[in-house]
């Protein structure tokens, strides 16, 4: 196993120097750094270009320019002595400090989407498997392959258009006509229709219920002016609860296991309880005061879960911790919601509050749930537009992974041996279903520093991917090759975890030592 | 007992969560609202809080000095020189020799408190006259012996004329004497840095550095001085002290001397600019906060704007930008001219046009420029009209002038038959350079190409990726290319047309140019320099030296919320009158 890694780390190495260097010819045979100046008028033009000539090394020939670039990075190596080198931009900031602002803006930006995209993927590709060919499946892949195909740009700035302008327009006059309330009662029913299947009756029955459902809420919503307040309310949060709960303890422990029930009972009880009485200190709360708060409901529920008791302590207290942290979400969602009037009242906002730009609303101060908003408001649209696009992947391969699975000798031994379906499906074949598809997220993972260049642009996002590409524009290889290192970094460390997690997820795959 | 045994621990819990979460919460209540904020969106960042030296000259950081820093003068819209007499007055008080007389106003003080004196004045000048400098540099650029102090941006060669300035009026005043006329004397602005600032970063008083200013005597790179530690030390904090990526924790870096001082950069998004308290001048503005936010692309910034997150936007002009920005309700969209041309010059020293002035009338006879505007420029400014002068910008009182008598008028319209005439059955080969990178000179370059055949030129597409450095080899005839300038100032002709001008790409020599470009480097009066420019101009087209083919459209657009905002062609940008905005 050692002289796996070391081998590995070896190469890696060296597959870094060599890709280093072909980046840094790359970016500076790409173009002349001095062509802003062959078309000034200015009268001191030529000191202007001697002094970026012997800024930028331009005298040295690029291949010799890397090595010096090579030794300022090598310093990085050195342990604690802070001497690290990137180099200078053309506008003399160290890249070295350029590097973790561009990083900060795209963590932001994609952290949010690759995550979501993952769960959401995952969830996805595994029931378009459990109903293969049914009209749910057919409708997924047909929109999976529809985004995958859907260049950024253009999802970007049709979300920007519509969520962004639209709805900010809506809500200035929030009054859904009749005409929508019918035609949105009409789509959601035709997709749950779609979702829950079954014979024609009763797929009229579900497409009838969820329509009027629909209309209902909507109504609701349109005359109780809940899109400029919105909120949980005393009324549904419970219905909620108790409803994460049973979803919680039937997926993990099975509808039998009345223990786990019971713990998951306890769990949104106390998280209604906590609804009122905690008002008080969330509206003074800080972040820090959140996490506090978050690791006390991780606590109340491991003791309440074990307290249950019964053969299986593990199982409840899983469900009681799943549980009570949705729970705890939802008192957060709500708290939000409950900032939102304010926020988006405040002058700086202008009851306009979907952004199209930008992280946050510069100088808005506010406490966090102003600022949460805030941040909400802003990554809205970005993450919805590289979440639409990634998804689209990862619900393919969750799918075949899933059906390729469920096809095994073991699955039809388990279901043999009369295993209740859910233990089937959760136990034996989701679990073997993942193993494929962790060396998938490991990449995505990786691929997250490199940024989304045409997003970020969209967005006004400067992250990594605006450094790259306007390095290239001049050209100017240091900050390229400050994205380069980053990305070149990651993308080996999260190979390298892919491949370790493989070996550790499959005991089929041995790695030869 | 098991309800009890549940109790207990959930109790302890709940009363260790209460004194934990105690520690960390915040007091309650919002900010107050402010009124009055304009929301600007820009392209690029800042990256200095200067921008004097090469690394830090760049259009963000030059604006955001527009905000904060008040000026002897600036220029409007029409590029006419505006006096801030509440910041100081010029006065040229002698013709021959040239003496400039700056003189501070009281009312003149940093945002720190510290009042502006001739201190100030003095260490701008120091940077902007770059008058110790002795180095001597090899072909490569690198320095082979002396002293290269201040690193200024700009043409230290006029400036460098002056001697060494005489402080008065209780150090409130400098006089300048220059050695002989300086054509853009008008244009000097000698402050810069606040001298304490400098002096304290650098690690030496302000008296040493002015004394060291006042008694060393002028740089010559013949015989070079030793190194004075003190200027040398204030010098090398000057050239890079003002860099930032960040807003620093030392808040003497960015001082103001106008109306708004600088109060927050969230890196990457936005820069907040407040009311400077210890401003006493009289450019007051109507709002209270200006905020920046930079957005690269064009697109995101009109639908910021469209959304009502920015209030004025400043993009790059396309087509496009300025379609979907004119059809938002409730929007002012702005276009105009920017300083920066599109032109075809000829190559007189080598190839076919060498000593054959009927070619290359012919040649310019055949340049569909109604054409090439029609397709570039009337989609974005559907004003624009031919382009008639190599040295005037339209709009200026100069351009009319020369229009009228320069003979560009000639080249308005394709002439093939004229064209025909004067090759009389030859085809000659034209070889043409233009940037194949940039879509719109490949479009000129394609309408040249197919009007020049129909007259019989063979057109040899010489067009490359690294045009840049092939101008001057002489492997072409003809070339297509921009000229940017700020507009202003004379100091950029002789560059150009003369014949041994950095930017004489083209061989063009002509003595009578070459005359009235130095002539015109020692003329003071507006006027004067004028009928000079239009001189050369009239000389330039005589020679068939080329064909300016468009000026290069800007547009900025602004919500109708925000009132006052006026379009400006040149780099001080949009928030060149922020006095002006107002907030309804």
């Amino acid at each position: 196993m050692v002289s796996f890694i070391a081998r590995r780390l070896i190469v890696s190495v060296l597959l870094l120097l060599g890709a280093a260097f072909i980046m840094y010819q790359l970016t500076a045979l790409s173009g002349d750094p001095l062509e802003e100046y062959y078309q000034s008028r200015l009268p001191n033009r030529e000191q202007l270009m001697a002094d970026r000539i012997e800024r930028l090394q331009l005298n040295v020939p690029a291949p010799l320019r890397f090595f010096l670039w090579l030794g300022g990075a090598a310093k990085c190596l050195i342990p604690f002595a802070n001497a690290c080198d990137l180099g200078l931009t053309a506008q003399g900031q160290p890249v070295i400090l350029l590097l973790p602002q561009a990083m900060t803006a795209t963590l932001q930006l994609v952290t949010a989407s690759t995550v979501l995209a993952i769960i959401v993927g995952l969830v996805v590709g595994i029931v378009s498997a459990l109903r293969q060919y049914t009209t749910f499946d057919f409708v997924m892949t047909f929109i999976s392959f529809l985004l995958f195909s859907l260049p950024s740009f253009w999802v970007g700035i049709l979300l920007k258009e519509f969520i962004a302008i639209g709805f900010n327009d809506f809500l200035s006059d929030p009054v859904v006509t009749p005409i929508w309330i019918v035609v949105l009662a009409i789509v959601s029913g035709l997709i749950w229709l779609g979702l829950i299947g079954g014979d024609l009756r009763r797929r009229l029955t579900v497409f009838a219920v969820s329509g009027v459902a629909t209309a209902a809420v909507l109504t609701y919503f349109s005359l109780s002016n809940w899109f400029t307040h919105p909120n949980i309310g005393p009324v549904f949060f419970p219905i909620m609860a108790a409803g994460i709960g049973f979803v919680i303890s039937l997926l993990i422990a099975g509808i039998h296991n009345k223990r786990a029930l019971l713990t998951a009972g306890i769990q949104a009880a106390i998280a209604y309880v906590c609804y009122f009485a905690l008002q008080g200190l969330l509206n003074i709360s800080s972040i820090y005061t959140l996490m506090i708060l978050g690791l006390i409901t991780i606590a109340v529920a491991w003791v309440s879960g074990y307290l249950v008791g019964g053969p299986d302590r593990g199982v409840n207290i899983r469900v009681g911790i799943f549980t009570s942290l949705l729970c705890a979400g939802l008192i957060l969602i709500d708290r939000l919601m409950q900032a939102w009037p304010t926020y988006s009242n405040m002058s700086a906002i202008n009851g306009r509050p979907i952004a199209t730009v930008g992280s946050q609303t510069p100088g808005l101060g506010g406490d966090i749930w102003i600022q949460g908003v805030d941040t909400f408001t802003h990554l809205l649209l970005p993450t919805l537009t590289l979440m639409l696009i990634s998804f689209a992947g990862l619900t393919r391969y969750a799918r075949a992974g899933m059906l390729d699975v469920l096809s095994q000798d073991y699955i039809r031994t388990a279901r043999a041996k009369g295993m209740p379906e859910r233990v089937v499906i959760v136990r034996h074949a989701f679990r073997n279903s993942l193993i494929p598809i962790a060396t998938i997220v490991a990449s995505d993972f990786g691929a997250l520093l490199g940024g989304a260049i045409i997003t970020e642009q969209v967005f006004a996002f400067s992250g990594m991917g605006a450094m790259f590409q306007r390095g290239l524009t001049l050209p100017d290889p240091n900050p390229v090759m400050g994205y380069f290192v980053v990305i070149a970094i990651s993308a080996i460390v999260f190979n390298f975890i892919a491949d370790m997690t493989y070996s550790a997820l499959d005991p089929r795959v041995r790695v030869r030592a | 007992m098991k309800f009890q045994r549940i109790v207990a621990p959930v109790s302890v819990a709940a009363v260790a969560a209460m004194l934990i979460t105690g520690c960390t919460t915040t007091g309650g209540g919002t900010a107050a609202p402010t009124g009055g904020t304009v929301t600007v969106a820009e392209v690029n960042e800042v990256t200095a809080f200067t921008s004097s030296t090469p690394t830090a000259n760049l259009d963000m950081n030059a604006k955001l000095l527009g905000y904060t820093r008040s000026s002897f003068f600036y220029l409007d819209n029409k590029l006419n020189i505006i006096p801030d007499k509440s910041f100081g007055t010029v006065e040229k008080t002698s013709d021959d020799p040239l003496t400039v007389k700056y003189t501070l106003a009281k009312t003149a003080t940093w945002s720190d408190g510290t009042p502006i004196t001739a201190d100030d004045l003095l260490l701008a000048w120091a940077a902007f006259s770059g008058y110790f400098n002795d180095a001597s540099y090899d072909a490569d650029g690198n320095v082979t012996g002396g002293t290269q102090y201040f690193n200024y941006a700009g043409d230290t060669s006029g400036l460098g004329l002056a001697d060494k300035p005489v402080v008065g009026d209780d150090n409130m005043s400098i006089t300048l004497t220059y050695s002989q006329p300086y054509a853009d004397w008008a244009l000097i602005n000698p402050i810069d840095a606040p001298i304490h600032v400098v002096a304290d970063h650098a690690g030496v008083s302000q008296k040493d550095l002015v004394n060291a200013i006042m008694t060393l005597p002028r740089g010559d790179a013949a015989s070079p001085a030793p190194v004075n530690d003190v200027l040398k030390k204030a010098a090398d904090f000057w050239n890079t002290g003002f860099d930032a990526t960040s807003l620093p924790t030392d808040k003497s870096l960015y001082l103001s001397s106008a109306a708004f001082v600088l109060d927050a950069w969230v890196p990457k998004e936005s820069i907040t600019l407040v009311r400077n308290k210890n401003y006493k001048g009289s450019l007051v503005p109507k709002i209270d906060k200006i905020v920046v936010r930079f957005i690269g692309d064009a697109q995101a910034q009109v639908t910021a704007l469209k959304n009502g997150e920015v209030d004025v936007i400043n993009p790059q002009a396309s087509a496009d930008t300025i379609k979907s920005l004119q059809a938002i309700k409730g929007v002012t969209t702005l276009t105009g001219d920017q300083f920066s041309y599109d032109h075809l010059d000829l190559t007189f020293n080598t190839g076919v046009f060498k000593d054959a002035p009927d070619l290359r009338e012919a040649f310019l006879k055949t340049i569909p420029r109604q054409q090439i505007l029609d397709a570039i420029v009337t989609p974005m400014n559907p004003n624009a009209k031919v382009y008639d002068s190599e040295l005037f910008f339209p709009g200026t009182d100069g351009y009319t002038e020369t229009t009228k008598v320069n003979g560009a008028s000639a080249f308005d319209k394709v002439d093939i038959d004229g064209a025909m005439a004067l090759l009389n059955g030859r085809t000659p080969e034209v070889r043409i350079l233009y940037n194949t990178k940039n879509p719109n000179r490949v479009a000129a370059f394609q309408a040249i190409q197919a009007s020049a055949e129909q007259a019989g030129f063979k057109i040899i597409d010489a067009g490359a990726e690294n045009w840049g450095s092939l101008l001057g080899s002489g492997t072409y005839d003809a070339t297509i290319f921009g000229w940017i300038s700020s507009g202003v100032g004379v100091a950029g002709v002789p560059q150009i047309f003369s014949t041994t001008g950095g930017g004489n790409y083209n061989g063009y020599s002509n003595a009578e140019v070459d005359q009235l470009a130095t002539q015109l480097q020692t003329t003071l009066d507006k006027k004067a320099q004028d009928d000079i420019q239009v001189k050369i101009d009239t000389q330039l087209f005589k020679d068939f030296y080329g064909v300016p083919l468009f000026v290069a459209p800007g547009v900025m657009a602004n919500s109708n919320s925000v009132t006052g905002v006026v379009y400006y062609p040149g780099q001080a940008g949009v928030g060149w009158n922020y006095w002006e905005w107002a907030k309804k």
